[in-house]
């Protein structure tokens, strides 16, 4: 299927912004970095057509969905909207270091999709659980959700390695990522994105499932792990905007709040449970 | 301090500190952690065969196999309920104050450190600003102070004084969810029934608890039907149901997973179904002689049948879907018209357990078709009934929860995007000129507040232009 080789190709663009990055950040020349932004821009637009034309390949099949329905099809639109949110963040802030931290994430998302045997890219028909018109809020919110815990992630991991290695001028990796305390206020807007697309993916899920499985909440292990996610970046607010947590325990925060949304995304697929379609 | 008085001041330190909520919110996190790795209700039995008697007693006293409804873990997100109802309590005549205070215009302090970009001379005399100024500022904002001191004129606006409020709507949204839960755990069910086609039940099973509930009406399968994709995946279960009282049509609807019916406060989901073997059955009967003879009967179980010999009379007086793990079969009773009562099971498949266990049919006579000579029996199919397997669920609390939800979205939009900008504006009388200085302050969103000072200038500085030019 066409869809599936461009989005395999897409893989190594990705990747070739990664390198490019990380030469930027080495060497310090910023035309590295304008490369490394055209091929995330390039990533960005052919990512977008393989997902359309997967949509409309399914269509052909007579199967017709919004391709948001197995492991593939979500680490394809994970790492679409990574991408997406990132450039977001890099033109509001003219600061490409991010990508460094970033891009390996969206090329690590499609490498896996697109190469690991245990994953199928077939275009399947839904099953019925599946045929709902919340599929498409829900798997929108949560992904974008996750997309901004990532970025959130990344800043995170720049804000500890900028603090550690303070404002080494001589070293061009640490001289061009921003300051700690833009990092920090980026940080806690990121977050807040965050937070408020994952409670509107655990409120569209639980709206989904009273009308699927009969019931709003069920414990199902991926519910709990969503809402165990919640709080910690609940915890994460809180510590801010009440206690004035600031800087080094935000990061780790932020770091281990990314470590619940990796295993609300991969680990409960090896727990049992109501997700089950998501798992392959 | 009376007894009493300290007794509730040690109550309310505890539950009013956020130090709390965040060891609260840690013990039900790791709380619902524990409860996704120890495998839960209906998937716990096998679990629990696993594990040695002493580990097996603790779990179950501490109700780790259904952990989510235990008393232990409603009790920890009461105390988080608690804590979140005194916090509110406790912080709230403070922001009530925010938000009702009188402003005072008059902060001259405030303009020591005005950087030079809010600021603007204008050669233009000082009554015609100030006028300009609070035309304009009328415009665009609801409230506006002013106050008149020496030289100088003070104005003080204000924007989204209610985003003092947004946590406040968080917050009470997340009591109305965890209410709106309790209202269906006290007042609702949830429960199973299976019904086979054509048939109707009153009554469903609890979850968990075996228990029948009454319905208060009843409920009857019409038609069952599963369809498949090429690929062989189930592509949609549909069931028509009928509601009935007292023998009284009311309502026919279809059930689809995904969409399904509420009748009287009680909703019916799709959520399995399953084959039964029915009531009749075809046979064959082949009867031996120098010119065999076959007869095709089609039969329910109970009816007496002649055989075509004049020999006697046979009834089919079981059929079972599955006998014996080697698919449909069929009891067969024959009454000679001398002799004692035989019986024998006949298979559909009976060829293939012929092939796969040699002589079994000799060996045990009640399972031989030929037992009675000269006739061999064979089974041509059973007549299969779907059941349909109902979720059956009542929850007065859905309506609550999702208010809830809806305030929790608008309650973080609040918290999140809006902020109470608070703006003074000061008019200097300066040798014929003006100068106008803006400062600001805001309890979030210092961006937000700086755009909106420099619009206000911007506003200002076209407004005084125009009237210049009148």
């Amino acid at each position: 299927m066409t869809n599936t080789t461009i989005l395999s190709y897409i893989t190594f663009v990705y990747f070739g912004a990664f390198f490019f990055y990380l030469c930027m950040m080495i060497i310090g020349k910023p035309v590295l970095g304008k490369a490394a932004t055209a091929f995330c821009i390039i990533g960005f637009f052919g990512q977008a057509v393989g997902i359309g034309l997967r949509w409309y390949e399914s269509y052909e099949l007579g199967i017709g969905h919004a391709p948001f329905s197995n492991m593939y099809e979500s680490l394809i639109f994970f790492s679409w909207t990574i991408i997406l949110l990132y450039l977001i963040v890099e033109w509001r802030t003219k600061n490409k270091t991010l990508g460094v931290f970033v891009s390996p994430l969206a090329f690590l998302a499609l490498a896996y999709a697109s190469f690991s045997p245990s994953i199928n890219s077939r275009i399947q028909p839904l099953v019925p659980a599946l045929k709902s018109n919340w599929l498409i809020a829900h798997v929108i919110t949560c992904f974008f959700g996750y997309a901004a815990f990532g970025i959130s992630f990344g800043l995170s991991l720049m804000y500890l390695i900028k603090k550690k290695g303070g404002d080494n001028t001589q070293n061009p990796f640490l001289r061009l990522l921003p300051g700690t305390s833009i990092l920090d206020d980026l940080n806690y807007q990121v977050v807040v994105i965050g937070f408020l697309m994952l409670t509107l993916g655990i409120i569209t899920g639980s709206v989904w499932a009273h009308s699927a499985w009969g019931s709003y909440w069920s414990w199902d292990p991926k519910e709990t792990w969503s809402l165990i996610t919640w709080l910690v970046y609940a915890l994460v607010l809180h510590s801010r905007m009440v206690r004035g947590w600031r800087g080094k325990r935000m990061a780790f925060l932020c770091i281990v709040g990314f470590s619940c949304v990796l295993f609300t995304y991969f680990g409960v697929n090896y727990l049992a449970g109501l997700h089950s379609y998501a798992k392959s | 301090m009376s007894n009493e008085g300290k007794k509730y001041n040690i109550f309310w330190k505890t539950f009013s500190s956020v130090r709390l909520t965040i060891v609260l919110l840690i013990l039900i996190a790791i709380a619902s952690v524990l409860g996704t790795f120890i495998p839960q209700r209906e998937e716990a039995v096998d679990f629990a065969r696993h594990l040695n008697p002493e580990t097996l007693r603790v779990f179950q006293a501490l109700g780790l196999f259904d952990m989510y409804h235990t008393a232990w873990f409603r009790i920890l997100i009461g105390l988080l309920a608690l804590n979140l109802v005194v916090c509110s309590i406790d912080r709230f005549p403070g922001v009530w104050r925010r938000f009702t205070a009188e402003p005072t215009p008059l902060r001259p302090r405030l303009f020591e450190r005005v950087p030079q970009e809010q600021s603007l001379e204008i050669t233009a005399p000082s009554e015609s600003v100030v006028e300009s100024v609070e035309g304009l500022i009328s415009s665009r904002y609801k409230r506006v102070r002013k106050k008149v001191s020496d030289s100088s004129t003070y104005f003080y606006v204000d924007k989204g004084r209610y985003s003092h409020f947004g946590v406040y709507l968080v917050h009470l949204s997340v009591l109305i969810i965890i209410m709106g839960a309790l209202l269906g755990s006290f007042y609702g069910f949830e429960a199973y029934v299976n019904i086979m086609e054509g048939d109707q039940v009153s009554s469903a099973m609890i979850r968990g608890k075996m228990v029948p509930v009454a319905l208060g009406f009843s409920v009857r399968c019409d038609d069952f039907s599963v369809s498949f994709y090429d690929n062989g995946t189930p592509k949609e279960y549909r069931s028509d149901l009928t509601f009935l009282d007292n023998g009284k049509k009311l309502k026919s609807a279809v059930v689809r997973v995904n969409h399904p019916v509420k009748f009287r406060g009680i909703v019916f989901y799709q959520s399995s179904y399953g084959v039964v073997a029915g009531d009749n059955a075809r046979i064959r009967l082949v009867r031996k002689a120098s010119k065999p003879e076959v007869k095709y009967v089609e039969t329910h179980s109970g009816q007496q049948i002649p055989l075509p010999g004049g020999e006697g009379s046979f009834v089919v007086s079981q059929i079972k879907d599955n006998f014996m793990n080697m698919g449909p079969a069929v009891l067969i009773k024959i009454k000679p018209k001398d002799g004692k009562l035989i019986r024998f099971w006949v298979f559909q498949n009976q060829e293939r357990i012929r092939r796969q266990f040699p002589g079994i049919f000799d060996r045990f006579p009640t399972l031989n078709p030929s037992a009675f000579s000269p006739y061999t029996f064979f089974l041509d199919g059973i007549e299969s009934r779907y059941y349909t397997g109902l979720q059956v669920s009542k929850d007065p609390g859905v309506p609550v929860v999702w208010a809830g939800f809806f305030l929790i979205i608008a309650g973080l939009f609040i918290t999140f995007f809006t902020s109470h900008k608070r703006i003074w504006i000061r008019v200097l009388q300066r040798e014929g000129k003006s100068e106008i200085a803006i400062a600001g302050m805001a309890n979030k969103n210092p961006v937000g507040l700086e755009r909106e000072i420099h619009e206000l200038l911007e506003g200002i500085r076209a407004s005084v232009e125009e009237r210049k030019n009148d």
